[in-house]
């Protein structure tokens, strides 16, 4: 069996989880927002380095504003984990840091990766700004429709979960 | 096989799969209900999510509910609840099909969601709005306030200018330039006015006011303004319509003259008309219908809407002169009162434009016969003795001048000297023993308040006590108050009424 990491992606609903999900496993992207219900899991073999590669399965978890509800159960055996928040919609990043607090506790000793999705919405500077505002140290900018830092933040995770172990 | 055994296999057997793994994964027996697994293949082969039951290994529950779980391919949805239970050395998986349950509950939720993220997009997308008009009104408010000052020193150039000896074609060009500087100083005025209204820091000041002067004031302005053109001004007010309101007045007056204003731009030969009706009078509480017609060019009914927009001009080849904020004035300023103004036209036969005001009316006042006396001849008799009395006038409207010398005069009580410049009033009032000040205040180079302080703190009597009746078009109450507060004994605004001016002067001169 190859070795295999468990990531949860979560987030707001509507912030882009799925999409950055397609975008990373098909290279794809849909503007038709489709909400997601539970969890779709998919599977896809990063390649770490020249001789290694990690089998990253990917939960894509339901959206929800109540981080506190997010189903225990899903979140078992969670190699690494990915909090996605949409950079052209306050909502979704006016709580971060207490959201990112309870995700903390909810997955123990786990890497945590930040990402604030939809960068095409808006202005690089304001960007920039809105993060400082607001406090957050966002570890990638990303967005689905573009591509942009997709494969990157992916690939950082699985090698970083692929150097753990 | 019983009834109820039969059933029981049609709805619920065939929703509800029972699968055996060992502890490596390997499949060891299916029921295969709704999933084919190969028996001694791993189940974590068919469907990524199986991988978890090495999860529940290293957990110290007994079992453990994933719920709403996709084990679909492409096309083919299947979601489900998978329970999983440790048991001696072999784990039983318990797949529980609820697609049809979860794909209604995905479609409640999507229509919630999107519901949400919707009126979340209209908010934010107001809000940058907001922030956009705000910065619009600020940004003009500054820059009206800083094309003032250039414009004073113009216009007080173009005044020095037009004292200088001239030939006919340089006053000429110096008339035009006098007029283009009134054009701009009005057109600033607007700007100014609509920026307020926008960001809503146009408050009204409503007081009681003669509403039949207004008129008459009204009425005489506009007949001037039309005399000699083809167009004929018409007034027409319900004879029941009170005479005190309360109101903005210098508001009111904005909005009927742009109107007008509006209409003669548009109107080459015909009428234009204010009317004033009466809808109904309650207790104390009396409704005003204000509308002005014209037979001008009118309005295309396309062209409706946007006529109260800001920088609209309808006839944009033909455009007349003015920014197209008149209107947008109005209809501002009228919401501003309770209201809304309306528009009917047709084209090439002219406008109507008209709005309902619910005001106050002051009973007790109209029962008073006091905007009667105004209008009265003023009884000079009044004054004591058989002397003349002596006047001095600062004033540095040439006009207003005129105007103020020649009525002043008729009456044949008074001697009067003129001042325009404010430097040169406090050295002539000492040198001159004057029973009465008549002060405008805007005046080149001191102002009518700051001399009025000057005079009120000299040492002697009797220059200390002349009576100044402030003649301004400063007409804001706080203005009134100021200049009544740093010792003016009354204050007469402008345009003024010259019996109400006489009566001033005869009230201090007794």
């Amino acid at each position: 069996m190859q070795k295999s990491k468990k990531i949860v992606i979560l987030g707001h609903f509507g912030v882009g989880k799925t999409s950055l999900i397609q975008r990373f496993v098909k290279d794809s992207f849909s503007d038709k927002y489709k909400v997601t219900i539970g969890v779709h899991i998919t599977k896809k073999i990063v390649e770490v380095n020249e001789n290694d590669s990690v089998s990253l399965i990917i939960w894509d978890l339901e959206g929800t504003d109540e981080v506190q509800m997010i189903r225990q159960a899903y979140l078992l055996g969670t190699h690494g984990v990915v909090f996605v928040f949409d950079v052209s919609r306050p909502s979704t990043f006016q709580n971060l840091n207490s959201d990112l607090k309870i995700v903390a506790e909810k997955t123990p000793d786990v890497p945590l990766i930040i990402v604030g999705n939809k960068i095409d919405l808006v202005i690089q500077d304001e960007l920039q700004s809105l993060l400082k505002d607001n406090n957050i140290e966002a570890n990638y900018l990303t967005s689905a429709k573009t591509g942009d830092a997709v494969n990157e933040m992916f690939t950082h995770l699985a090698t970083l979960l692929n150097d753990l172990t | 096989m019983t009834l109820l055994s039969q059933y029981k296999e049609q709805y619920i057997n065939q929703s509800i799969q029972f699968v055996v793994i060992d502890l490596d994964g390997k499949v060891l027996e299916s029921d295969q209900t709704f999933i084919t697994l190969k028996q001694g293949g791993f189940i974590y082969d068919v469907h990524p999510f199986f991988i978890s039951y090495s999860s529940i290994l290293d957990s110290t529950e007994d079992s453990m509910t994933y719920n709403c779980v996709h084990l679909g391919e492409r096309d083919m949805e299947l979601i489900t609840d998978v329970r999983i239970i440790k048991k001696d050395n072999h784990l039983l998986l318990v797949i529980y099909d609820l697609t049809e349950h979860y794909v209604s509950y995905q479609r409640i939720a999507q229509a919630r969601n999107e519901s949400i993220i919707n009126s979340e997009l209209v908010v934010l997308k107001n809000m940058e709005l907001e922030e956009r008009e705000r910065f619009k009104n600020a940004f003009i408010q500054n820059f009206s306030h800083e094309l003032r000052n250039p414009l004073t020193s113009i216009i007080s150039i173009t005044n020095l200018l037009e004292k200088t000896n001239l030939d006919n074609e340089q006053h000429q060009m110096v008339d035009f330039l006098k007029e283009s500087n009134t054009n701009l100083r009005l057109l600033l005025d607007d700007i100014l006015s609509i920026s307020m209204i926008a960001s809503g820091r146009l408050q009204l000041r409503n007081k009681v006011f003669n509403l039949l002067k207004l008129l008459e004031l009204i009425a005489f302005t506009y007949t001037s303004k039309t005399k000699g053109t083809s167009i004929t001004f018409l007034m027409d007010h319900d004879k029941k319509i009170p005479e005190f309101i309360e109101g903005d007045r210098l508001r009111l007056f904005q909005v009927l003259t742009n109107l007008l204003d509006n209409a003669i731009k548009f109107t080459e030969k015909g009428t234009i008309a204010l009317k004033v009706v009466l809808n109904q009078k309650r207790a104390n509480k009396v409704s005003l219908r204000f509308e002005v017609n014209d037979t001008g060019i009118g309005i295309p009914s396309e062209k409706m809407n946007s006529v109260f927009e800001s920088f609209t001009q309808l006839n944009e080849e033909g455009k007349k002169e003015g920014a197209g904020l008149g209107l947008s004035i109005v209809k501002g300023l009228v919401e501003l009162m309770g209201s809304e103004i309306k528009a009917e036209s047709k084209s090439g036969k002219g406008s109507s434009f008209y709005f309902d005001v619910t005001l106050t009316y002051a009973m007790n006042l109209a029962s008073k016969p006091i905007g009667n006396t105004a209008s009265k001849k003023v009884d000079i008799t009044k004054l004591k003795g058989d002397r003349k009395y002596k006047v001095l006038l600062v004033e540095d409207d040439e006009r207003t001048q005129m105007v103020l010398f020649k009525t002043l005069m008729d009456t044949n009580l008074f001697f009067i000297d003129l001042v325009n410049d404010g430097a040169m009033v406090f050295e002539t009032v000492i040198n001159n023993n004057y029973d009465i000040i008549l002060m405008d205040v805007d005046l080149p180079n001191v102002s009518g308040d700051q001399i009025t302080k000057l005079i009120r703190d000299f040492p002697f009597k009797n220059i200390k006590n002349i009576p100044i009746i402030g003649v301004t078009a400063n007409v804001f109450e706080d203005n009134i108050d100021n200049y009544l507060k740093i010792g003016m004994n009354a204050v007469v605004p402008k345009p003024f009424d010259f019996n109400e001016l006489l009566k001033a002067i005869v009230k201090l001169l007794k």
